[in-house]
């Protein structure tokens, strides 16, 4: 099976409408304000424009796991000189892709070195530059580094930069400016810190995130992780926050850098919204809901002819427009919601057995209708409404790739890459894309020769010895 | 002289929470004006206040948003609502998203409200709305009227669609975020597992998508204040975010049209490197269904080493050889073979069993923790990841900390919420210079 060959259509199968086809219909009023947000915000005009953060440069020297590339992606994103500085036989998710598949990967057009596609994902705007940190003369180079660097990230072992010499403690020494940031799963201290080879969904696991995700037990279902390593991301985005907070600290106030400390499992505690006030409240331990709300209804998942279906509706004004949908064609199902006495007020729904009775009478109307024509039906009414995509449906979304949240992008070494673009829209400096990515050491030469001052013949010794 | 203490000692001291509240604090002297509800709008701003930001969160007046009459199966809520509506709580849907922040009331609608809003604007650095777009526009408060009385405002919009292109009227949730976005369909098990696309159990498009839109802020104050002196309008759409975080997912389908699929507990990259059910409870006499249903962990033992020990834990040697190379082992149909192996293996035990052959043999290994088990951790409550908060409102309360930690001017949390419109008087005479008189007279017309 594995070689049969498809045809893969070219992006986008179906043409991005235009302004004209979006806008039809509206009087000129009307079109008025998403035409000038447009004229604000458009993607294309990214490049009229300058970036936050050009005066920034962030050495990443992370590996293995994706929480230090996200956060760098973040910083580079929005204009960071970004470097990422692998061992010499590369960061480990460089050589990752699904299954094994080596045909999953691709090549760049000057080395033919096959690249995962996760990890050229989080190689934005990116250079690679290789320095080995187990020898003395790379650890040596790295504080030559950082003498020109604002922003330091890593994720080795807990204390091992330390151990080495190069770590914050050392590093604030020759360039008091730094901003040191480390990044893992559960911590560089504390009785369960960080172990040698801890990887995501390891946070996952520990923040109570898995065990709240999932059908429950009755429903059939298991704690569940995400299919993306989410908490690296949760935690890799909290750790750019804490980055840029430094910064601006360093750069208003103190004059100083500072150590930053983000993890993965602490990214997604803080956002587990009530969990802990709960649990501190009454002892309540949060149980998995599957694709139901604990707090809210209607507010759900439930299947419907061809596949599943979101309709959400918070408040009690909704909640009567979703039933009239309803009732267009099953007017036996809304007349049985409303004469429901005890449905009427939105808090008194929110008792399981309320929940049971709302999502069985709901799915009873949805399973006759496609996520499209449910989508139709409840938008009519203003419904917060939409289908789960599978990702050929997100690739194709006509708002999606109206706004460029979706787009294709023709790299000089990779070839045109179809990726997800920064959703750092702005009027004055937005985030952008510039490259998606690069071969492990592609610019050796130019960073050591610019930041450095090695020449090829130094940079040709380096590789010689197997620092570089 | 003194030796320097080990490095873990060293951390401990520099990022213990408790020194928190001696530190300075890094956005000390910034405004930010929240008119936010739900969870997206919120919580950016609240990790703003998080860093020391003076946050106004603003609300309509009495009831508050939406967001506070929400709580998990109507049970838990924090009394009072208000000074108005004192046989009301607020409910724990509110929690988490509003910490550290001054609370007025305002009816945005009103011509009085808006004359407010725009003195209030012009003495802030930051404002964040999530309302509808064009709304705050309509009322006179949008991007185009704050930027002439405050050049420097960094205005933030977030939301579902974004407030152009053909889908800008839509309505979202984070739910629909996760839906639409693509990281619902490529979650949970597949289906010939007997499973469906599963919801993130947090609000993570509306947590997660908050802090993008922080850190766009936070890069916006940066330029403003190292570089151009400008402000700017900023739009964050939740459901762009989401499809931001799909990983190989939209390069893989675009270059040879392939559509990621759910792969449940496994890792599509890694094996062995996922979640297994142990056959026993940890707590097979406890009431609670939570405790009392079987255990899972996290096994992690991917490189080659790492298998063959793990092999030799599970006495099955043979497997070690048959799958010897990572290539092999990562195969969909051989990750099948090997967690089966594993779960027949772990039926006896519970996963502090499994943990603890797994620590032996020095194999990764996470036992998957439920909120109590994380509450009452060891490694989280020294860390102040969770925390016993005395709110000055609401007594005590347990806690998340901050996302992040910072040696020298730490992220705290100082208190959780307060009721609707607890700080009229301090705000609107402070900054407005409204008095004891134009308060009442405001309150008596329901414009706060």
């Amino acid at each position: 099976m594995a070689d049969m060959k498809h045809k893969v259509l070219s992006w986008p199968a179906v043409p991005i409408p235009t302004p004209d086809e979006v806008y039809a219909g509206l009087t000129d009023q009307a079109k008025e304000y998403p035409l000038s947000l447009e004229a604000q915000l458009r993607q294309s005009e990214n490049f009229k424009k300058p970036e936050c953060l050009t005066t920034i440069r962030v050495l990443d020297l992370s590996k293995g796991m994706i929480i230090g590339n996200w956060c760098s992606s973040m910083l580079s994103e929005l204009g960071a000189d970004t470097i990422k500085c692998e061992p010499p036989d590369g960061d480990p998710l460089r050589w990752q892709t699904p299954f094994g598949r080596k045909e999953y990967m691709v090549k760049d057009a000057e080395t033919d070195e096959p690249i995962g596609l996760h990890f050229l994902h989080e190689m934005r705007n990116k250079q690679s530059i290789t320095l080995d940190l187990e020898k003395e003369e790379g650890r040596e180079l790295l504080k030559k580094l950082v003498v020109h660097c604002d922003v330091l990230i890593e994720n080795y072992p807990p204390g091992q930069f330390d151990a080495w010499g190069i770590g914050y403690r050392q590093l604030k020494e020759i360039n008091p400016r730094l901003v040191y940031a480390w990044v893992g799963q559960k911590g560089q201290w504390g009785p369960s810190k960080d172990k040698p080879g801890n990887l995501d969904p390891t946070a996952q696991a520990a923040c109570g995130f898995v065990h709240g995700t999932g059908l429950p037990k009755e429903f059939g279902g298991r704690p569940t992780r995400s299919a993306m390593w989410m908490a690296d991301h949760v935690g890799g985005t909290a750790t750019a926050m804490g980055i840029l907070a430094a910064l601006i600290y360093r750069d208003k106030v103190s004059g100083k850098g500072q150590f930053v400390e983000g993890t993965a499992a602490e990214g997604v505690i803080r956002i587990l919204d009530y969990n802990w006030a709960w649990y501190g409240f009454d002892g309540s331990i949060r149980p998995r809901y599957g694709n139901w709300d604990l707090a809210i209804n209607i507010y759900a998942v439930n299947p419907c002819k061809d596949g599943y279906f979101m309709v959400g509706g918070g408040h009690d004004r909704l909640w009567y427009r979703i039933w009239r949908t309803v009732g267009q064609t099953r007017s036996d199902l809304e007349d049985e919601m409303l004469d429901d006495k005890s449905l009427r007020v939105v808090t008194a729904r929110l008792p399981h057995l309320k929940q049971v009775k709302t999502y069985t009478i709901l799915a009873d109307w949805q399973k006759d209708f496609s996520r499209a024509d449910a989508m139709r039906e409840l938008l009519a009414q203003q419904v917060a409404s939409g289908g789960v995509n599978y990702i050929d449906e997100v690739a194709e979304d006509p708002h999606f790739k109206y706004r460029g949240h979706v787009d294709e992008f023709e790299d000089r070494l990779y070839g045109k890459v179809l990726y997800g673009t920064t959703p750092f829209l702005a009027h004055k400096a937005p985030g952008r894309l510039k490259w998606i990515g690069r071969p492990l050491g592609y610019d050796n030469e130019e960073i050591y020769l610019k930041l450095l001052g090695l020449g090829p013949t130094d940079v040709a010794g380096l590789k010689k010895r197997g620092v570089v | 002289m003194a030796t320097a203490p080990d490095f873990e000692t060293y951390c401990q001291q520099l990022f213990d929470h408790k020194t928190a509240a001696g530190k300075p604090e890094v956005l000390k002297g910034y405004r930010v004006l929240s008119c936010t509800q739900y969870i997206l709008g919120p919580s950016c701003a609240s990790y703003l206040a998080e860093l020391g930001a003076e946050v106004i969160k603003i609300e309509a007046p009495r009831r508050g948003e939406p967001m506070r009459h929400t709580t998990p199966f109507n049970e838990p809520l924090l009394y009072p609502l208000s000074r108005w509506v004192p046989e009301a709580g607020t409910g724990l849907g509110f929690f988490g998203a509003n910490p550290n922040e001054e609370f007025v009331s305002l009816d945005f609608h009103r011509p009085e409200a808006r004359q407010a809003m725009l003195e209030l604007a012009a003495k802030s650095d930051v404002m964040v709305q999530n309302y509808r777009p064009g709304t705050f526009d309509r009322w006179g408060i949008g991007y185009q009227h704050m930027s002439k009385v405050n050049p420097r405002l960094v205005y933030q919009w977030l939301g579902g669609f974004g407030g152009w292109g053909p889908g800008r009227v839509r309505a979202s949730y984070d739910i629909l975020g996760q839906a639409m976005g693509g990281a619902f369909g490529i979650t949970g098990e597949a289906a010939d597992r007997g499973g469906t696309p599963a919801k993130h159990t947090i609000w993570l498009a509306d947590y997660w998508g908050g802090m993008m839109a922080a850190v766009s802020i936070l890069a916006a104050l940066y330029w403003r204040d190292t570089v151009s002196g400008e402000g700017t309008f900023i739009e964050y759409s939740q459901v762009h975010g989401v499809t931001r975080q799909l990983e190989s997912a939209l390069p893989l389908y675009g270059r040879y049209g392939v559509r990621r699929e759910r792969w449940g507990n496994w890792d599509t990259e890694l094996c062995v490197h996922g979640i297994i059910q142990c056959g026993k409870s940890s707590y097979p006499d406890s009431k609670n269904p939570q405790e009392a249903e079987v255990g899972y962990i996290l096994v992690s033992a991917h490189t080659d080493e790492d298998f063959k020990k793990l092999c030799d834990v599970i006495g099955k040697k043979d497997l070690a050889t048959t799958f010897a190379k990572h290539d092999d082992r990562v195969k969909a149909e051989n990750q099948t073979t090997l967690y089966e192996a594993l779960e027949i293996w772990a039926k006896d035990k519970n996963k502090e069993d499994v943990a603890t052959l797994l620590d032996k043999a020095g194999i990764n290994n996470q036992p998957v923790w439920n909120a109590k088990e994380v509450s009452e951790n060891p490694h989280w409550k020294m860390r102040g990841s969770v925390q016993w908060i005395d709110d000055p409102n609401f007594g005590d309360l347990h806690h998340q900390g901050p996302a992040f930690k910072m040696s020298d001017t730490p992220p705290r949390i100082k208190w959780a919420l307060k009721p609707v419109g607890a700080d009229n008087e301090k705000v609107y005479g402070r900054l407005l210079g409204w008095t004891k008189s134009t308060l009442a007279k405001m309150e008596e017309m329901e414009v706060i």
